[in-house]
């Protein structure tokens, strides 16, 4: 491991990257293996699409792109898995931050930078947070003038929640079904800019020189047609990986780490792989059914006053966090409730009870209209029985290392921004910062990119190397496409979801660490034997490129989980159970043909405000609640 | 595109010929009032299903396809798990008998509008649908009045079209500079009155029920309107853009086709009143051109 410092983010010369390009360590062949595929395929049709800027992936963080480059007058490309409008974003339930101050009026926004940074145990990209926190209020009157209908006080101003680990009430919300409600408004947006969106394209590796990116690689799933987008500017909001886990709180399909592993394979570094937040409330499997396992029940349920009980009808956080009870960090919530079911204590079903029937019905149906909904469509009315909830893996604070103000990866023209990048988080994310942080900097990326493009990105050529490189990967998609193996991609995902929960989940240690890596080997082994049913269109084949970034990622995260030797957040060591001062670096993850290289950085200090704010030591009191 | 115009495609690949008992699906309407709500009359508690199969019949259509382009429908038996819904039914199918059965579907939480089906007669959400609310066998077709492309999967782009016409985003006449933007008031009244009408999601249901839809291609369709409900009752826009979204909605092909008939308020998966609605900005018209002086 080498050590840097903070200041040295951005080297100009990295040999490492220059020997990543030249030995080729992009694009689905790489990844999996390859046996009983023909080598002699001829590729798949494709058609070339170029454009001034490619946005990979279509939720609020690239819509927020899309929209500052086209206020700048420029016309990206928008392009996602899925139909407009439906991307991830629309699970965020509870709500956004800014320190508005609408109920509390001494909240700004160096106490929410304060608050954020103590939730991600001080490794968090200062410069990041503070970004996020000073431009959240503008970018909350902006969604409030672009039509978002936030929930109101009764004098008309927005209103706010509170959430976990934050002083004041600061989580501006529309019930709970924030994140539908903003994804809706940003489109709208971005319709009234006429802003292009092409659906159902899976990018599967960027065309990248390891310095510089010139477009991506992909395919259309629903005609299986290739597609070779040129553009000299590409940017990366494609999520996070949180899917990688047996109990989730995703889809199965998305949040499988696309963006990591294309970003490092053309060349940038990935950070924080291994602090996976787990949120305390998903929704348990054998109660509700297994479709419903790991979903989520968002903290508003919490932020509103719901108490979480044993099976021996303990209010056990009591034990836990005294002082700010269900409302503490989610770390600690999720560690808590594990310990719980651990000791026994737990439901039959294997879970806690969350109970907010002590509220007043109308005031639950109204706070939590997508909870009493769904459960209602269970048979459980959540106003006046308690539901049963364990903890689920619900984002990923690693991802892309960047420059928070541009958004540049450090590779010439690939940018990334929103769950797909790591810092404003640091070892954990406060509830409703995810949200902002999408808007925050998607603005500001947005904003420099438009910047970066001149006339000559307008409509790139294409050239025979550009080609050649694209070609060779849709040989690489027709081959896996005719995989007629003995495994299917489904069975492999499901396998790697287990190993993650069960050897790099809530608690972890060096033994199982180093089980899960060997089980990951032999995982990808299997690879080679794959079958894919349905060809290019199919669900199949769909999670067979899953599978192949989902092994990308997996490896890394559980590499720098077994390099860090301490606890931190949402990383709990059980044989480091300590926080180590001089871990108070970020673990930074490249690729080179010898596979993947880890190096220590060291964090930058916050501003002299955020350090004062800090230093006040603003905290939630539970108590003041009640 | 204009799909409804195709109606004589329609019966084609809404019937099943050789199925006598799919005849009832020509008339949604009579089918509904027979079922009054979202549960079927002969059920089976969920208790009792637990370790059976649930016999579903689904719709297929492959116009690619040698020997499928003739529309039928194919038998599965799927296990019962408690809080199977039809979409965890027809994606059992599918990953288990028949990996070429197309639908579309992602959210699984009624919140992506994307699985939309026709199922015993009446249009609803696959992810929201309990098969223990339904009676066996469970027919699961394509949404009808819209073209067929893949066994359940529709031709969704009149229905988008027809949601761009009424300029679905919010419009305001002056938007300052960010930094000088000011948080604007909105009165909990004002939010409320709106709130129904944000929760749409786009998945096609109301316009799909809709007889004056089937009938008038150019007819705007409860969603859209609804969706210009949401933006001409927010008091944040201002006047002259209410007058602009009303201009849209009382043309020939606006408001005033609706006939009332609240079917598309019946099959609401997010229980919009959007016969209410489409009322309203009748009224708010007519008052828009009266002329006082």
């Amino acid at each position: 491991m080498t050590e840097t410092s903070a200041d040295d983010r951005r080297p100009a010369e990295n040999a490492r990257r220059e020997s990543a390009a030249a030995a080729d360590i992009g694009g689905v062949a790489n990844r999996i293996g390859r046996t009983n595929r023909s080598a002699s395929s001829d590729g798949l049709e494709y058609d070339v699409v170029t454009t001034p800027v490619l946005v990979v992936g279509a939720g609020a963080a690239g819509a927020r792109v899309a929209i500052g480059l086209a206020e700048s007058g420029l016309e990206p490309l928008v392009i996602g898995k899925r139909d407009h409008g439906d991307a991830h974003t629309t699970w965020a339930a509870g709500g956004i931050n800014a320190a508005l101050g609408s109920l509390d009026d001494e909240d700004d926004w160096t106490i929410h930078a304060a608050d954020t940074l103590n939730e991600g145990h001080h490794l968090n990209d200062s410069e990041a947070v503070e970004l996020t926190a000073r431009e959240m209020p503008e970018r909350i009157r902006e969604l409030e003038e672009w039509g978002m209908s936030f929930d109101r006080t009764d004098d008309g101003a927005i209103n706010q929640r509170y959430f976990g680990a934050q002083s004041y009430r600061r989580t501006c919300f529309v019930g709970d079904r924030t994140g539908e409600a903003m994804l809706e408004t940003l489109i709208g947006r971005a319709r009234d800019l006429e802003i292009p969106y092409r659906e159902n394209v899976m990018v599967t590796r960027l065309l990248s020189d390891g310095r510089r990116v010139f477009g991506a690689a992909g395919f259309d799933m629903e005609t299986g047609r290739g597609l070779l987008f040129r553009s000299n500017h590409v940017v990366l909001a494609a999520g996070g990986f949180a899917a990688l886990y047996d109990r989730h709180s995703s889809r199965d399909d998305e949040n499988n780490g696309d963006a990591q592993a294309l970003a490092l394979e053309a060349g940038a570094r990935l950070m924080d792989l291994e602090f996976v937040q787990f949120h305390p409330t998903g929704m348990v499997g054998e109660r509700y059914g297994e479709e419903w396992d790991g979903r989520l029940v968002t903290e508003a349920v919490r932020g509103e006053g719901g108490r979480l009980y044993n099976a021996e009808n303990e209010r056990f956080m009591e034990r836990y966090s005294p002082d700010q009870m269900e409302l503490d960090a989610r770390d600690v919530v999720a560690r808590a409730i594990g310990r719980e079911i651990e000791a026994g204590r737990g439901t039959k079903n294997g879970g806690v009870y969350l109970d907010i029937s002590h509220r007043d019905a109308d005031y639950v149906r109204e706070r939590l209209p997508r909870m009493v909904e769904r459960f209602a469509s269970l048979g459980v009315d959540i106003t006046a029985e308690p539901i049963e909830v364990a903890p689920t893996a619900h984002y990923t604070m690693g991802g892309v290392d960047i420059d928070f103000r541009t958004g540049e990866t450090g590779v010439d023209g690939l940018y990334a921004v929103g769950e797909a990048v790591a810092g404003v988080h640091g070892a954990n994310r406060l509830g409703g910062n995810s949200l902002a942080e999408t808007v925050a900097i998607g603005k500001l990326v947005g904003e420099h990119v438009a910047t970066a493009v001149d006339g000559s990105d307008a409509e790139p050529a294409v050239t025979d190397e550009q080609r050649a490189l694209a070609e060779r990967e849709f040989r690489a998609l027709e081959s896996l496409a005719a995989a007629d193996g003995e495994v299917t991609p489904t069975i492999l995902l499901e396998e790697l979801r287990e190993l993650l929960w069960d050897h790099a989940g809530i608690l972890r240690d060096e033994a199982g660490l180093r089980t899960g890596l060997e089980e990951l080997e032999a995982l990808r082994d299997r690879t080679g034997d794959l079958r894919v049913e349905g060809g290019l269109t199919s669900r199949s084949f769909e999670f067979a490129v899953d599978l192949s970034v989902s092994l990308t990622v997996a490896e890394a995260m559980l590499r720098t989980a077994l390099a860090r030797t301490e606890s931190r957040g949402a990383h709990h060591r059980t044989d480091y159970p300590e926080t180590d001062p001089d871990w108070r670096v970020n673990l930074l993850v490249s690729a080179d043909e010898g596979g993947l290289a880890i190096d220590r950085r060291g964090v930058a200090e916050p501003s002299d405000p955020v350090r004062e704010a800090l230093a006040e030591g603003y905290e939630l009191d539970y108590h003041h609640l009640e | 595109m204009s799909t409804q115009q195709q109606q004589p495609e329609e019966p084609q690949s809404q019937e099943a010929p050789e199925d006598p008992e799919m005849r009832g699906a020509e008339s949604p309407v009579d089918e509904k009032e027979k079922q009054g709500g979202d549960i079927d009359q002969q059920t089976t508690p969920e208790d009792e299903l637990e370790g059976e199969t649930v016999h579903i019949k689904v719709f297929r259509y492959d116009p690619e396809v040698e020997g499928k382009q003739e529309p039928r429908f194919d038998d599965f038996h799927v296990p019962f798990e408690k809080g199977m819904t039809v979409l965890d039914a027809v994606m059992y199918a599918r990953d288990t008998y028949d990996s070429s059965l197309t639908f579309r579907h992602s959210c699984r939480q009624a919140v992506c509008g994307s699985d939309a089906f026709f199922v015993n007669g009446k249009q609803r959400l696959g992810c929201k649908t309990q098969i223990a609310d339904l009676e066996q066998p469970i027919r699961i077709e394509p949404l009808p009045h819209q073209e067929v492309v893949k066994d359940l999967v529709v031709d969704m782009d009149h229905f988008y079209d027809q949601m761009h016409t009424v300029e679905p985003y919010f419009q305001d006449e002056d938007t300052p500079n960010p930094a000088d933007l000011e948080e604007q008031r909105q009165s909990p009244e004002n939010r409320e009155k709106i709130k129904m009408s944000s929760r749409c999601i786009w998945c096609g249901a109301c316009m799909s029920s809709c007889n004056i839809a089937a009938g008038d291609n150019d007819y705007l369709g409860p969603a859209a309107i609804n969706k210009a409900y949401k933006f001409a009752m927010d008091d944040r826009e201002g006047e002259e853009i209410k007058e602009h979204r009303l201009r849209i909605l009382e043309q020939e092909h606006g408001v005033w086709r609706c006939q009332t008939q609240f079917s598309c308020t019946e099959v609401c998966p997010k229980d919009i009143p959007l016969t209410e609605h489409i009322q309203e900005l009748k009224r708010e018209a007519v008052k828009k051109n009266l002329k006082f002086w």
